[in-house]
């Protein structure tokens, strides 16, 4: 793929070049370069993953890079912290919103510069009057006298762009702005945006919602695993170019042959019309024996919230869960656990692992009568068990009772799967599984998944990397705002038509 | 959503601090013993030895009990108010017959049943800090307890409790014994059963724990109750090595007990540390205190080591625990 | 230009009284109308409640808690705890009495010295917080194990006296009412003013309700905890002279039960533990409701240690009503 730039323009006022960053186990950015003109609205987008998020933390001073510059009107900058760059006019509107919430909507746009009267105490009067001109001029009306927790989360987002314009912004970077807000609250959102820019400043946009960029945006960049694919004016592109262009990447034979059609095969779960909350809308799906299922969609689709309601972990407001025949309308850890669901999660340190126990406690948590011989635990029940989950996941570990938090995150992995497996015996439910693992590990936990299947799971494998998705699952659903927005199958899996039904109309 | 990394500069490397937390307090029990040996006037008497360990078992019994409810991200302000109130409850009896010890332990430990089962529930299904859960519950049980000996307590301790209390076979003595049996009940239940293996899992990661099925309420609740029979235990012991009953019997207990268990390596944030270490923290604590006393140090001087005491172990371990 | 006014949560027409209410906050309206209900129940118990002699009474007691609760508030507000209360009393009191043994020429002195040990400790405990990153409830017992050695390494049992004319500050009546009550209701005045009118004030809010947040804004989060918890120290020193003027002498031994009896005004008053809102205004408001159900219930004949009870009751109620968020130590 040729790399296209945009003419090479002296108005940039934001500039980075070859910009590197990397976090333990992945390399999240590589030599990446991007500019923002001033007057421009840039669309920034790629997959989850693809190092958005990493490039809009580093630009604004959150993160420092390894390597590469930060040019701001042509002087070379360098940021310290998320304070040097806002005082130089960089500011940042992030999806998790940084607001106090038991204060006023006034005092949350001057936190931190509160005017003052001559006396020398907080001006309530000019403080409320100015959080207002601001409001208005930005196109809102809020009472800038309520709390901001009683606020919608769209007024709430302009509570904090307006902060952001109490001072004076030469950069403004929106982090998917549009995911909380709907309908005219977009409609207003743009309209500022367009005489934010008319006046000048260089905004940076972030979206899924590729119609959105269509509207607004001027210029879009593309990247793609830390990479910067191309720079292009937005009226050379369309949406299928998108598309494959954030997700097109050379195929690398690193999976195990799919199985053919399994509908012939019992169901073994099903679930109907779950809804938790606002982040999982009524979805139904069945899970046959002897498949993997995908279940793939953006960050925020759902996915987790509905693998966890479905195994208990989260509560679900309505809807059934049926496990082989038995129907639920509630569930729990205990009950999915002994009708042999099981959940590996997608925060293996947060929410899997027991992290400062050994791998032999780790892989009998589920079930600890396993490792019982009378009303004590037998350590030689528990080490025997254990040193033959290690032979048969070829664990890399001096032996049974090392602690679990110093293995490697694939051999970690290694460990919640091998206690999962032989404790539930029907469906594995998988979130993330090769998160955080090496090329090396993910392939032989490709390989496994297979032969589960092979021998009779039932398995449901959330993932964000559609390539995983291609590669071993046999059916896939994907999950769009909440609902399961279609199902491929077989062949007719593709990383285009995933992405082309998990994002938002 | 991805979160902000600053890095931040390990303090200790990961080896030291790991050596310092499982053997640190064995190291400096040996090193203060020795000193002490050689250094305080009157440590090497066996007598003293005897009465420095005679000392420490009535902690002991409350740090075990402490130390569960530790290991499930707690702590227990209540103890010594369980301690004082088994002691009012101790002499409150018809003294004159060894068996009315029956009737005592009976009363102790219903009341205890009661406090921890407070205890518990305010903190698992009011999700109540524990601070103020058992800092409240503490003030409660003064209250009844003031009002029930109407401000002075008083009475004989049966000769049973007395003689378990302060007395010793061979020059070990009893309490000792006593501690040691309990400890014992309390390790291996801790390391060797399931419900031990859950105080763990639900210290250590109390959300991967309900993601295997624990009952994460039931465990915590059981160990609040746990620790205040053992504090009741505690007070009945202590109580019988001080002979009498006054308002303030086990005053401090609740901070030296919290001490004692974070000093013996049990973590503060809960799924760390054994009783065993816990029970060195019990001895090494008061034999501090027992070797102020032999330099000379007024008692008084007990209140600023401990306070020292305090911030030194937390800025160790803790330091040590956040490199994690 | 017009502005909204605060949004009302009920459906009910916009009166003016319902804003006020709105204003002042749930809590603050229930302490009211228990306040109230007290002082009726006590009209009708006894006619010594109804004389002014026993309204003095009740301010008079309640200085003394007035104060720490007062700078507990402020604490509270920042999402920490200060538990070094009754140390610091113990050893200002102690000092302060114990130095200036009658002699009036050092009485001034030792005043402005106690005061400046109290804030002194304050520091001390902000600093420590700052710096080992460990919640305030662990610090400040520690610090108050120290503290408390320190006193009773001074003396063991209350000492020294005071100049004639000290205790005019616990029992001199201005207007009627006693001048330490004037005093704390200045103070709580003064506090109130900073925590509304001034940026140190909001910054402490702030701090409170979003710690992370606070930092990620720029607020320079050091200077406010230290001002909090120097404040709190100051506070506890102030009852430390009141005490000492009302009972003639310090005391040492750091029975006073601060550091639980000043929590409950605060909470009563509808700041909760886990900060980021709440006021002075509820907490000098507990403060008057706790008092004057202990008055009530002397009144009612009840010991003082069913009162005692009742206190640990009232704040098991008062969490287990308004059940908060558990917080995270930070």
């Amino acid at each position: 793929m040729t790399v296209v730039d945009a003419a090479d323009d002296h108005s940039n006022i934001l500039s980075v070049t070859g910009i590197s960053k990397s976090f333990p186990g992945v390399q999240s950015l590589k030599r990446v370069d991007f500019s923002a003109k001033g007057g421009e609205i840039h669309a920034l987008v790629g997959e989850n993953g693809a190092g958005k998020s990493t490039l809009t933390k580093i630009i604004s001073g959150a993160y420092v890079q390894d390597e590469g510059e930060i040019t701001l009107n042509g002087e070379k900058v360098f940021w310290s912290g998320p304070g040097d760059a806002q005082r130089a006019g960089i500011h940042v509107i992030y999806q998790e919103l940084v607001l106090f919430p038991e204060l006023t909507v006034a005092e949350n746009v001057f936190i931190n510069d509160q005017p003052l009267t001559r006396l020398g105490i907080i001006d309530y009067h000019a403080m409320a009057r100015r959080a207002d001109d601001v409001l208005r001029r930005l196109g809102a009306q809020i009472d800038v006298r309520q709390r901001v927790k009683n606020l919608s989360v769209a007024d709430q987002q302009m509570v904090e762009i307006a902060r952001a314009f109490i001072g004076s912004v030469k950069v403004l970077i929106l982090d998917e702005p549009t995911a909380v807000i709907f309908g005219v609250e977009v409609d207003l959102l743009f309209e500022r945006l367009l005489a934010l820019r008319a006046a000048g400043v260089a905004i940076i946009y972030i979206s899924h919602r590729l119609e959105e960029i269509f509207r607004i945006a001027d210029q879009v960049t593309v990247l793609k695993d830390g990479v910067r694919i191309a720079t292009l004016p937005v009226t050379e592109v369309d949406r299928d170019k998108l598309i494959s262009m954030m997700v097109g990447r050379p195929l690398t034979d690193i999976f195990p042959p799919r199985r053919r059609d399994q509908s012939d095969a019992p169901i073994i779960l099903r679930a109907v019309g779950v809804n938790v909350g606002s982040r999982v809308k009524s979805a139904s799906f069945t899970l046959r024996r002897g498949e993997v299922l995908g279940l793939a969609g953006l960050v925020g689709s759902g996915r987790t919230e509905l693998a966890q309601a479905i195994f208990g972990g989260l509560p679900f407001d309505s809807g059934e869960v049926e496990i082989d025949g038995k129907v639920f309308t509630k569930t729990s850890p205990r009950t999915s656990i002994a009708e042999g669901v099981g959940l590996l999660t997608e925060d293996r340190k947060g929410e899997g692992l027991l992290m400062q126990l050994s791998i032999a406690a780790n892989i009998a948590a589920p079930r600890l009568r396993d490792i019982l011989r009378g009303p004590f635990i037998s350590p030689r029940i528990e080490n025997g068990i254990a040193a033959k989950e290690i032979a048969k996941f070829s664990i890399a570990a001096p032996g049974p009772q090392t602690v679990v938090a110093g293995l490697s995150g694939g051999n970690q992995q290694k460990v919640l799967f091998s206690r999962w497996v032989r404790t539930c015996r029907r469906v594995l439910l998988l979130d993330e599984p090769t998160r955080g693992v090496d090329v090396g590990a993910k392939v032989e936990i490709y390989r496994i998944i297979r032969q589960l299947a092979d021998e009779g799971y039932a398995i449901l494998v959330i993932s964000s990397e559609l390539l995983e998705i291609v590669g071993i699952c046999d059916r896939t659903l994907v999950m769009c705002e909440g609902a399961i927005a279609g199902e491929l199958i077989g062949s007719a899996i593709s990383e285009e038509a995933i992405m082309a039904m998990a994002l938002p109309k | 959503m991805s979160t902000t990394v600053l890095a931040k500069p390990k303090l200790v490397s990961h080896r030291v601090s790991r050596v310092v937390e499982r053997n640190g307090l064995l190291l400096f029990c040996l090193l203060l013993t020795a000193g002490a040996a050689i250094f305080a006037p009157g440590f090497r008497s066996p007598n003293n030895l005897q009465n420095v360990l005679t000392n420490a078992a009535p902690l002991g019994v409350v740090v075990l009990g402490q130390c569960l409810v530790i290991l499930v991200r707690g702590f227990d302000l209540s103890v010594a108010s369980v301690m004082a109130t088994a002691a009012v409850v101790a002499t409150s009896f018809d003294y004159s017959t060894d068996w009315s010890v029956i009737p005592i332990l009976a009363v102790s430990l219903v009341m205890a049943l009661v406090v921890g089962s407070v205890n518990g529930y305010l903190v698992t299904q009011r999700r109540v800090s524990p601070f103020l859960a058992t800092l409240a519950v503490m003030i409660v049980l003064q209250g009844i307890r003031f009002a029930w000996t109407k401000g002075a307590p008083s009475g004989r301790v049966p000769e049973l409790i007395r003689m378990i209390g302060s007395q010793a076979i061979h020059s070990v003595p009893i309490n000792l014994i006593l501690l040691v049996i309990l400890a014992v009940f309390v390790g291996v239940m801790l390391e060797r059963t399931a419900f031990g293996r859950k105080i763990y899992m639900v210290g250590g990661n109390p959300r991967a724990a309900e993601l295997v099925g624990v009952n994460v309420n039931w465990i915590t609740f059981l160990c609040y109750v746990l620790s205040a029979i053992l504090a009741a235990l505690g007070g009945l012991v202590l109580v019988g090595y001080v002979g009498s009953v006054d308002n303030w019997v086990g005053r401090g207990y609740e901070l030296n007990s919290i001490i004692a268990t974070v000093m013996g390596g049990v973590s503060l944030s809960g799924g760390r540390g054994s009783v065993f270490g816990a029970l060195v923290g019990a001895f090494v604590l008061t034999e501090i205190f027992n070797i102020a006393l032999l330099l000379g140090f007024p008692v008084q001087f007990q209140w600023v080591v401990k306070g020292v005491v305090i911030l030194l172990a937390v800025a160790v371990y803790l330091r040590a625990d956040r490199s994690r | 230009m017009t502005y909204n006014h605060i949004t009302s949560i009920s459906s009910l027409p916009f009166l003016f009284w319902q804003r006020f209410l709105n204003w002042l906050g749930l809590a603050v309206v229930i302490e009211i109308v228990v306040i109230a209900l007290l002082f009726v129940v006590g009209f009708l118990v006894s006619e010594h409640f109804r004389t002014t002699g026993n309204v003095a009474d009740i301010f008079e007691q309640m200085t003394g808690l007035a104060f720490v609760a007062l700078g507990q508030t402020v604490v509270i507000i920042t999402g920490g705890i200060d538990l070094s209360l009754d140390a610091t009393i113990a050893l200002t009191s102690s000092l302060l009495s114990g130095v200036v043994n009658g002699r009036a020429d050092l009485a001034a002195p030792m005043i402005v010295a106690v005061l400046a040990i109290g804030i002194t400790i304050g520091l001390v405990n902000g600093a420590l917080i700052l710096t080992l990153r460990v919640h305030p409830l662990i610090i400040t017992l520690a610090v108050a194990a120290v503290i408390q050695g320190f006193a009773l390494l001074y003396t063991l049992m209350p000492i020294g006296s005071m100049p004639d004319g000290f205790d005019s500050f616990a029992f001199e009546h201005l207007f009627g009412i006693p001048i330490g009550a004037i005093v704390a209701v200045l103070l709580f005045g003064l506090v109130g003013f900073i925590l509304i009118y001034t940026r140190l004030g909001r910054r402490i809010f702030a701090l409170g309700g979003e710690p992370i947040a606070a930092r990620l804004v720029g607020i320079p989060v050091n200077w406010v905890v230290l001002f909090v918890y120097g404040l709190s120290g100051l506070c506890a020193s102030l009852t430390g002279i009141y005490l000492v003027s009302r009972l003639g002498i310090g005391n040492p031994t750091g029975d006073t039960n601060f550091n639980l009896a000043s929590i409950t005004p605060v909470i009563l008053g509808g700041t909760p533990l886990t900060g980021g809102r709440g006021g002075v205004l509820g907490t000098l408001l507990g403060v008057l409701l706790v008092q004057t159900l202990n008055n009530v219930l002397n009144f009612l004949d009840v010991s003082t240690f069913y009162q005692w009870m009742i206190q640990g009751l009232i704040v098991i109620a008062a969490v287990s009503i308004f059940v908060e968020k558990r917080r995270r130590v930070a």
